[in-house]
């Protein structure tokens, strides 16, 4: 299937390289954001009623 | 900045530059998308009522809005231009892991303990029937071994996270993780909203239900979104049972990079991979999800009823919000020009190793989630 396997580059290397990395930097992200916003909404830091 | 799909899928030389402000207007454009489908989830059933649409409108969850919100913006972005200069602005995945650690909030640690001995054994055999499958019709019709890879990943574990850490592990072509991650958001889309209807006509019980759409749908946006579809208990076993396939992608990683090579690249000097790549490839959220769960059952638990369903409402409006950002996102990180690239081989392989994901998904549910109440 040649159409599918054109030769691999440095470029296509970087690009999954860098995607890669990006989820894994977005796991953590995303686990930092989530846990303040639980801890900010349970010590009252967002009070009932501001969130639309 | 975060790397996207469009990375994968165009060389540098061809992308347009990519600056603050673009990003800005990209950002804009998502939440001004994401309030419309909360005003819309918020009026049009209110609006409906007394009407001969008042079921329908009720029917429709704020899903829904999004994802066709999102698609509507899609067309919009790619007629004006703007679409690949605001790709970077759509953290599809951000948004959707976000909102699975504020979910965990609202789920009692009990329920994730209860529903992790079925939703292991329904993950351990569901994975491993269908990269199987998968990789078999993916060599029937001929596919290279690295989209095999991919491809099998991809439906087997949890589509664009799966198809990234395979890409990673068996170096793949960009095209290639270009074409598994469009195919899994083409086939997740009519999922979102064919397996909450099938559930229902199948008669299956809120917790079969969760297992087999959390079992099946490749992508963990669309889980959510089919669950918030199906209802709250559903959404939250096919959450515990996404989470579960989610954390095994590590495994899979670390074997198929041992599989590649060993075995297809032959590389003698290859290091054998350890503990640390399955650590590195371990998807973190999940530990936010359960430590979510750990805060909010603690806190439910030692104030009163009253306050605790009030703080924790307010949890659950930032978790909508988080998923109406992503399935906004979902709609308009849609592309299929890499479908017309790939031709129909990976297309076909996609489908049967879906179909069969499907039978066999049901199948395991049914039996070990059986009599299993949320």
């Amino acid at each position: 299937m040649s159409d599918l396997t054109p030769p691999q580059t440095a470029t296509d290397t970087n690009a999954v390289a860098r995607v890669v990395r990006a989820a894994l930097n977005e796991d953590w992200l995303a686990t930092a954001v989530g846990l303040l916003l639980v801890a900010l909404v349970l010590t009252g830091v967002i009070p009932t009623g501001l969130v639309p | 900045m975060v790397a996207t799909e469009e990375d994968l899928a165009a060389p540098p030389a061809e992308r347009p530059a990519r600056t603050w402000p673009w990003l800005v207007l990209g950002v804009l454009i998502v939440l001004v998308l994401g309030s419309v489908a909360r005003f819309l989830e918020d009026t049009i059933p209110a609006a409906a009522k007394g009407t001969s649409l008042e079921k329908f409108a009720a029917a429709v969850e704020y899903p829904i809005y999004a994802i066709v919100l999102g698609l509507i913006g899609n067309v919009i972005v790619y007629f004006t231009g703007l679409r690949e200069r605001i790709a970077d602005a759509v953290f599809t995945e951000f948004f959707i892991k976000t909102g699975l650690v504020l979910l965990g909030a609202s789920i009692n640690l009990s329920l994730i303990v209860k529903a992790a001995g079925p939703a292991i054994l329904q993950a351990v055999l569901l994975i491993s029937s269908v990269f199987l499958i998968t990789w078999y019709l993916g060599g029937l019709l001929g596919l290279d071994e690295k989209l095999r890879a991919l491809l099998s990943a991809a439906v087997s574990i949890c589509g664009v996270s799966a198809a990234i850490a395979a890409a990673g592990a068996v170096r793949a072509k960009r095209e290639q993780l270009a074409y598994a991650a469009s195919l899994v958001i083409i086939f997740a889309l009519p999922s979102i909203f064919l397996l909450p209807w099938l559930a229902d006509l199948l008669g299956l019980s809120p917790a079969v239900a969760g297992a087999w759409i959390g079992g099946n749908i490749d992508t963990t946006a669309a889980v959510t979104a089919a669950g918030a579809i199906a209802g709250e208990q559903t959404l939250q076993i096919a959450t515990i049972v996404k989470a579960t396939q989610n954390a095994l992608i590590g495994i899979v990683a670390v074997a198929l990079t041992a599989y590649f090579a060993f075995k297809v690249e032959k590389d003698a000097d290859a290091q054998r991979p350890g503990l640390r790549q399955l650590w590195d490839r371990f998807p973190k959220f999940v530990l936010g999800f359960i430590a979510a769960s750990a805060i909010g059952t603690w806190y439910v638990g030692s104030v009163s009823a009253a306050e605790g369903k009030a703080h924790i409402a307010v949890i659950n409006d930032l978790r909508t919000w988080f998923l109406i950002l992503a399935f906004v996102s979902i709609g308009l990180q849609l592309r299929v020009s890499a479908l017309r690239e790939a031709g129909w081989r990976p297309v076909a392989v996609f489908g049967g190793a879906t179909l069969a994901n499907l039978a066999i998904g049901l199948g395991l549910a049914s039996i070990l989630f059986a009599g299993f109440t949320v």
